[in-house]
């Protein structure tokens, strides 16, 4: 019988709570470095039995890359040392699991046609002759969602969940498959303030197993709630690990700001002229009543976390996404964008975040990709693809983009110089309105400045620009002002004084949810 | 980059100069090799009978020939064109192609409409019914394969009805003002040459297609379509109206090969379109158009066509049996779009390679 195997919460190893905990997962000295980059700098972090740890630190800061090394996804650089259970290991993602260590992305992975039974089960059935036995590994799948107080059954489709839900069966996944160490990222994005106080529940009963949670989130508000010590990362660098007792919010803050301002970039400033575009209380694709206005001559930044609803209020801003309700103002008038075909007639542009899938024509050439945009303002039917041509090795001598000629595809381009085609395409268009969402993104240094520049050149040509930027530097250094958003709202306006990282970091993260 | 590492790439790129990109050149040098090929084979097996003449298969009768053989598959490949480079598929061609020219036989033979009547109608039925696959294709997330390979079998359908599972002769050969030569009297040893109109439509509206896509702001956009559709939205371009287009040009395309193979056969029956999709996607994609979309040219269309059509003629010049005729064809499908592949896989490879440097 293998009545023994069951999950039985009562035999946990509860006893060893009082005695000194020990690290179950230690990180000597870690670091990784990325061309160019040097994500993270000499880790020191260690993970207890029984304990919440939360991560820390603004986009950026190294987090992800932590929980890549912790999962065996990549590799740290030489010196660097990870102990489990005291023992040296060198992690891969196939040995990551085979010790225990569990990590639950953000995203879900799940299997939406199965059910719950058989997404925990998946690639692990329990099997008596090679015949599934489905009965046994239902019994396994509800002892533990009975222990998670969950309500859900085992036969439940997946993809009729809940994210909530799909969360909380991927934790009991873990659970049956008894995990030592379980790593949730950013679990709570996509939830509602019930789902979060259900997911904290669970995760304050199964520490109470024995299991080590690294636990990382925007939500300062979650953070207090559940951790047991928090660590503070800060580019790359650890910059202090806390008992959760001994801190408070603004202290949390302190740690994660402080870069050195010097090393910004130092833009010339524009006058400002009269309003441009105005949104007043729009709402609709995540956004929520958002009013604000950019005039002429100026950089409008928009901050907050990755999740907090700025890429899919720039969508409804750009005619891309529909509104539910509120209203668009161009130059004073009354804009009804239906969809980018209007944005573009009423000279908006909108370079998006992610280049590749939404902003280029990767197969084709550079000619092509500069022309497509402005097509909608040509008149001609017929057009010769000469001047295509002419116009692509224009812009690419204007904004110096690193080509042959404009008969290069663009995907033999590297990331800054696919970029200047974007801008190009946009250029093109003779655009006043410029939408900018992430616009340095997976560009190097260099480029970046010369980015900088050209968007600094818009601003003196008398454009607006919106940017939304998770660069904390780029957005302080480029802004006149910024709009800093959390959960789809403008959570507040601040102006030339009033930029500072902690500002908006207190805005962005701080406040309650639950 | 500077200006050595730039030179060191053209080197480069030179030397997988076949393969580097595929287009029309590679399908026409294909098709020369295979001919040539045919050629001195002929030629040899002439000599060793001590008849040393002009290989049949160049002579300008056979080539004429061919054209005529290919016409209907042709004009069925340039519309595929269409719909393949924006990033579609259309199965239903071959059918509608059967109920297109049973349903024009039908209106002169049985129900006595004069023939200009018939041919209006004609057009409307082959581009209603492509512009209304075009329409739930556009409007709803579903495959375009899934949704033709319905029209196809719905199609069918509706054709045997109208003929009543029988064929519909065209017993005055209403359809023959397509089939006068337009160089009569014109011979070449001895044997005469035929250019028919349709021939001429089929190498016009290969041009008119090719011109469409490469000169207009309508075409620049297919492409767009075809290569990033969300990119293309977010550039203003009509994505949906634009896929619902293209299938709705098809439908003109579809009543231009109709009409030819009513004149070419005198007679409408079910069997006359069955397969004629396939033939139209094998010549599309042997002329370099990419499953996925937003790359390929019409001219590339026609001469895949006649390159399936060399073929065939090909195995009988030979007196090879036709069963052989399929798996040459399949053949040179398969290597013609695997060096597709290999090109691409050059290109990423220099692509990185320039990415490190």
């Amino acid at each position: 019988m293998s009545d023994d195997k069951v999950f039985e919460p009562s035999s946990c190893s509860i006893e060893q709570k009082d005695e000194r905990p020990e690290a179950l997962l230690r990180l000597h000295n870690v670091s990784k470095t990325f061309p160019g980059v040097r994500a993270l700098n000499n880790i020191d972090f260690d993970l207890r039995k029984g304990e919440v740890h939360c991560l820390c630190g603004e986009n950026g800061a190294g987090k992800s890359t932590l929980i890549k090394i912790l999962s065996g996804a990549y590799q740290p650089d030489e010196g660097g040392e990870i102990y489990f259970e005291g023992r040296n290991v060198k992690l891969s993602p196939h040995i990551a699991i085979s010790l225990g260590i569990q990590t639950i992305y953000q995203e879900h992975t799940a299997f939406n046609e199965l059910n719950i039974t058989e997404n925990i089960f998946t690639g692990l059935e329990i099997s008596n002759h090679g015949l599934v036995q489905k009965k046994e590994m239902e019994k396994r799948t509800a002892a533990v969602l009975d222990y998670l107080q969950s309500s859900l059954t085992p036969n439940m489709l997946m993809g009729d969940l809940s994210s909530g839900d799909q969360k909380t069966v991927e934790i009991a996944k873990s659970l049956v498959l008894d995990r030592k160490v379980i790593i949730l990222d950013e679990p709570t994005a996509s939830f509602s303030v019930s789902e979060i106080e259900h997911l904290l529940e669970i995760i304050k009963t199964i520490k109470q197993h024995g299991i080590g949670i690294i636990y990382i989130s925007h939500h300062l508000d979650e953070v207090f709630k559940i951790a047991d010590r928090v660590t503070v990362i800060r580019d790359g660098q650890k910059i202090s690990t806390y008992a959760c007792s001994d801190l408070n919010e603004n202290m949390l803050i302190k740690d994660m700001v402080g870069r050195d301002a010097s090393t910004f970039y130092k833009r010339e400033s524009v006058p400002l002229g009269e309003v441009m575009y105005e949104a007043k209380n729009i709402t609709g694709n995540g956004a929520k009543n958002v009013t604000f206005q950019l005039h002429k001559g100026e950089l409008l930044g928009v901050a907050g976390m990755i999740g907090s609803g700025r890429s899919e209020l720039m969508s409804v801003l750009f005619g891309a996404a529909p509104s539910q309700s509120g209203e668009l103002f161009i130059k004073g008038k009354k804009a009804n964008l239906r969809n980018p075909t209007s944005a573009i007639k009423n000279r908006m542009c909108f370079i998006t975040e992610d280049r590749q899938n939404t902003g280029l024509f990767l197969q084709h050439s550079i000619a092509r990709n500069t022309i497509v945009a402005n097509l909608v303002n040509s008149k001609a039917f017929f057009m010769k693809p000469s001047e295509d041509y002419k116009t692509g090795d224009k812009y690419i001598k204007l904004l110096g983009t690193k080509a042959k000629n404009s008969h290069v595809l663009v995907v033999n381009l590297s990331g800054g110089n696919q970029q200047k085609v974007v801008l190009a395409k946009w250029f093109n268009t003779n655009g006043e309105i410029y939408i900018f969402d992430e616009p340095t993104r997976g560009i190097d240094v260099g480029a970046k400045q010369e980015i900088y520049q050209i968007m600094v050149n818009l601003l003196k040509q008398g454009k607006a620009i919106i940017m939304v930027s998770s660069d904390m530097p780029e957005v302080i250094a480029m802004s006149d002002r910024i709009l800093v958003m959390k959960d789809g709202e403008v959570k507040a306006v601040l102006s030339k004084g009033e930029i500072s990282e902690e500002n908006i970091l207190i805005h962005s993260i701080g406040g309650s949810k639950i | 980059m500077n200006q050595k590492e730039v030179t060191v790439h053209i080197a480069k790129e030179k030397k997988v100069s076949i393969f580097k990109r595929y287009e029309n050149s590679t399908v026409t040098t294909i098709l020369i090799s295979f001919v040539l090929l045919i050629a001195a084979v002929q030629f040899v097996i002439g000599a060793i009978g001590g008849n040393i003449a002009l290989p049949t298969i160049i002579s300008p009768n056979n080539m004429f020939n061919i054209l005529m053989q290919v016409s209907v598959a042709g004009l069925l490949a340039v519309g595929m064109t269409l719909v393949m480079v924006t990033g579609g598929i259309d199965l239903s061609v071959g059918m509608l192609v059967s109920l297109t020219t049973i349903f024009m036989a039908k209106c002169v033979t049985d129900w006595g409409m004069s023939v200009p009547l018939a041919l209006i109608l004609g057009l409307m039925v082959s581009v209603f019914f492509e512009t209304l696959l075009g329409f739930i294709i556009s409007r709803t997330k579903v495959e375009p394969f899934i949704i033709t390979l319905g029209g196809m079998i719905t199609f069918q359908g509706i054709a045997l009805l109208l003929c009543d599972s029988r064929e519909v002769r065209l017993l005055k050969g209403e359809f023959d003002f397509l089939k006068v030569n337009f160089i009569q009297g014109a011979s070449f040893n001895g044997l005469n040459l035929i250019i028919p109109p349709y021939v001429i439509i089929f190498i016009a509206a290969t041009a008119v297609i090719w011109a469409l896509m490469k000169y207009s702001k309508y075409g620049r956009r297919m492409y767009a379509v075809g290569s990033n559709p969300h990119a293309a939205f977010l550039a203003g371009v009509d994505v949906k109206n634009m896929k619902m287009s293209v299938y709705s040009l098809n439908g003109v395309l579809v009543f231009l090969a109709s009409v030819a193979l009513n004149s070419r056969l005198g007679v409408a029956i079910i069997s006359g379109g069955q397969g004629l999709e396939i033939d139209a996607i094998a010549a599309v994609v042997i002329g370099g158009v990419a499953m996925s979309g937003g790359k390929g040219n019409a001219w590339g269309a026609l001469i895949g066509a006649i390159l399936l059509g060399t073929i065939g003629n090909a195995m009988s010049m030979l007196k090879l049996p036709g069963e052989w005729q399929y798996m040459v064809k399949g053949a040179v499908i398969i290597i013609s779009v695997v060096a597709g592949s290999i090109s691409a896989m050059f290109s990423v490879r220099s692509a990185s390679k320039r990415k490190k440097a």
